[in-house]
């Protein structure tokens, strides 16, 4: 198995697409790192990053007859993938931990800052810090935890209109600090 | 907004980081169809954050891989097996029976034998069902007797359901399914003049034993209890706490008995007003 090999995205997707064994290689050595960069800072854990990743590449090996060329590069449909898959496994497991279930502490506001978990040192959250505070947490409960603008704006009691501006302010900023 | 100004308002970072709207997304995607200059603004940021991903990457446990490649290989023998359905082949052939002639009587006899036979079994057979018939009817008399009752029960609870449902003074607010389970939905009638608040659950999964829903008022950003609804009223509506003011209503699970504040992650369904 040559893994030097490099192909242009078209020939990728296109032996991906034939299920050719080689291109999934490829494909594992060339991005499995990248993305378990993305899984790893929102499932905060290196045991659940792995049952992620795995099953990232499952369904990147099932899904990728939907991936269509003209909405974007093969790259971001997997991050994409990796973000929605650790979401729900962040999901999933608390629900599934009582926990979590117990009641937060008396007088506490909607505002979930207080329960946003650490692990600031990996990846995108590495350059969240750069932010403003209030940016951060905006940034933080759309991305790494999977909200809807309309939940956001419910939790933390600001109009919608205001969620989405400052989110994609933030994100502009976000870009800036990515060189 | 002209193109430069849409390119720079956050939507191609919100789109390729997956943040926009599903509106968004598709009008996006009709942008980047009618505008090169979207497309390449798309395409720009796309490289840059790949870059940024490959340069901050942590390389996954060496076992893994392997872990992962037999899984495809399980998943491409399924694949496969289902795309080679044969037919299974059957070369058996049955050898022919030996023949042996009989003289009249001993067919006579044989019929004689089967009639009286098969004459036995039916009657066994009728008095069997006649039995069982008789049975089912006493069961089916008290069961109906039951029924009624039960149904008499179920009607007085419309009856109270559809009163409050035709009531003109009612204010309607239909909660929808948050992310983590978007196919619930709950109905919140409040009463404009008594402020009473009742409960129409449209479609949430069974609480898990243990648990139960319950509904928040959500009054200047803060979660107000708003009372626990009985799974056994869940199929009428149910009566709620009073609640004279609020800007949004929400249903959590929480642990039987309900607690002093929602548990986030465990949010079904919300509106705000």
């Amino acid at each position: 198995m040559d893994t030097n090999q490099s192909y242009t995205e078209a020939d990728l997707v296109q032996l991906l697409k034939e299920r050719d064994n080689r291109a999934f290689n490829y494909l594992y050595e060339h991005y499995s790192a990248a993305l378990y960069g993305i899984i790893l800072p929102i499932v905060n854990e290196q045991e659940v990053a792995n049952d992620v990743l795995q099953e990232v590449f499952l369904n990147i090996w099932r899904k990728i007859d939907s991936y269509d060329p003209t909405k974007g590069r093969l790259f971001t449909w997997m991050l994409n993938i990796a973000r929605n898959a650790s979401i729900d496994m962040v999901r999933s497991k608390s629900f599934q931990n009582t926990r979590k279930n117990q009641p937060l502490q008396e007088n506490v506001n909607w505002n979930t800052t207080a329960q946003l978990r650490n692990m600031d040192n990996i990846g995108l959250r590495k350059v969240l810090e750069k932010l403003k505070d209030e940016q951060r947490t905006l940034v933080e409960l759309a991305y790494f935890r999977g909200y809807t603008h309309e939940e956001i704006a419910a939790m933390e009691g600001i109009p919608l209109g205001t969620v989405k501006t400052r989110i994609r302010t933030a994100l502009i900023q976000l870009r800036n600090y990515l060189e | 907004m002209n193109v430069k100004e849409y390119i720079a308002s956050g939507i191609v970072e919100s789109y390729v980081l997956g943040l926009a709207s599903k509106e968004e997304m598709a009008e996006f995607e009709r942008m980047c169809a009618a505008h090169s200059e979207v497309r390449v603004a798309r395409d720009a940021f796309e490289k840059q954050l790949e870059a940024h991903a490959l340069n901050n990457s942590i390389k996954p446990p060496a076992h893994l891989q392997s872990q992962i490649f037999s899984e495809i290989d399980i998943e491409l023998d399924k694949l496969r097996s289902t795309q080679n359905n044969g037919t299974v082949t059957d070369d058996y052939t049955p050898e022919p029976a030996p023949v042996v002639t009989l003289r009249w009587w001993k067919y006579s006899a044989v019929a004689a034998i089967i009639f009286l036979l098969a004459s036995v079994g039916l009657n066994i057979y009728l008095a069997g069902q006649y039995n069982k018939v008789k049975r089912d009817y006493t069961v089916a008399t008290t069961n109906f007797a039951d029924t009624k009752q039960a149904m008499q029960t179920r009607l007085t609870d419309y009856e109270n359901s559809l009163q409050v449902l035709k009531d003109t003074n009612m204010a309607v607010i239909k909660m929808k399914g948050v992310s983590n389970s978007p196919e619930s939905m709950a109905t919140v009638y409040w009463d404009t003049r008594t402020k009473d608040v009742y409960l129409f659950v449209n479609n949430l999964p069974e609480p898990a034993s243990g648990k139960q829903y319950q509904l928040w008022a959500i009054v200047d950003g803060k979660p107000v209890d708003a009372g626990m609804l009985n799974w056994n009223d869940a199929d009428g509506v149910a009566v709620m706490k009073n609640i004279p003011a609020a800007q949004g209503f929400a249903i959590t699970m929480e642990k039987m008995g309900g607690s002093p504040t929602p548990d986030m992650d465990a949010m079904y369904v919300m509106k705000m007003l």
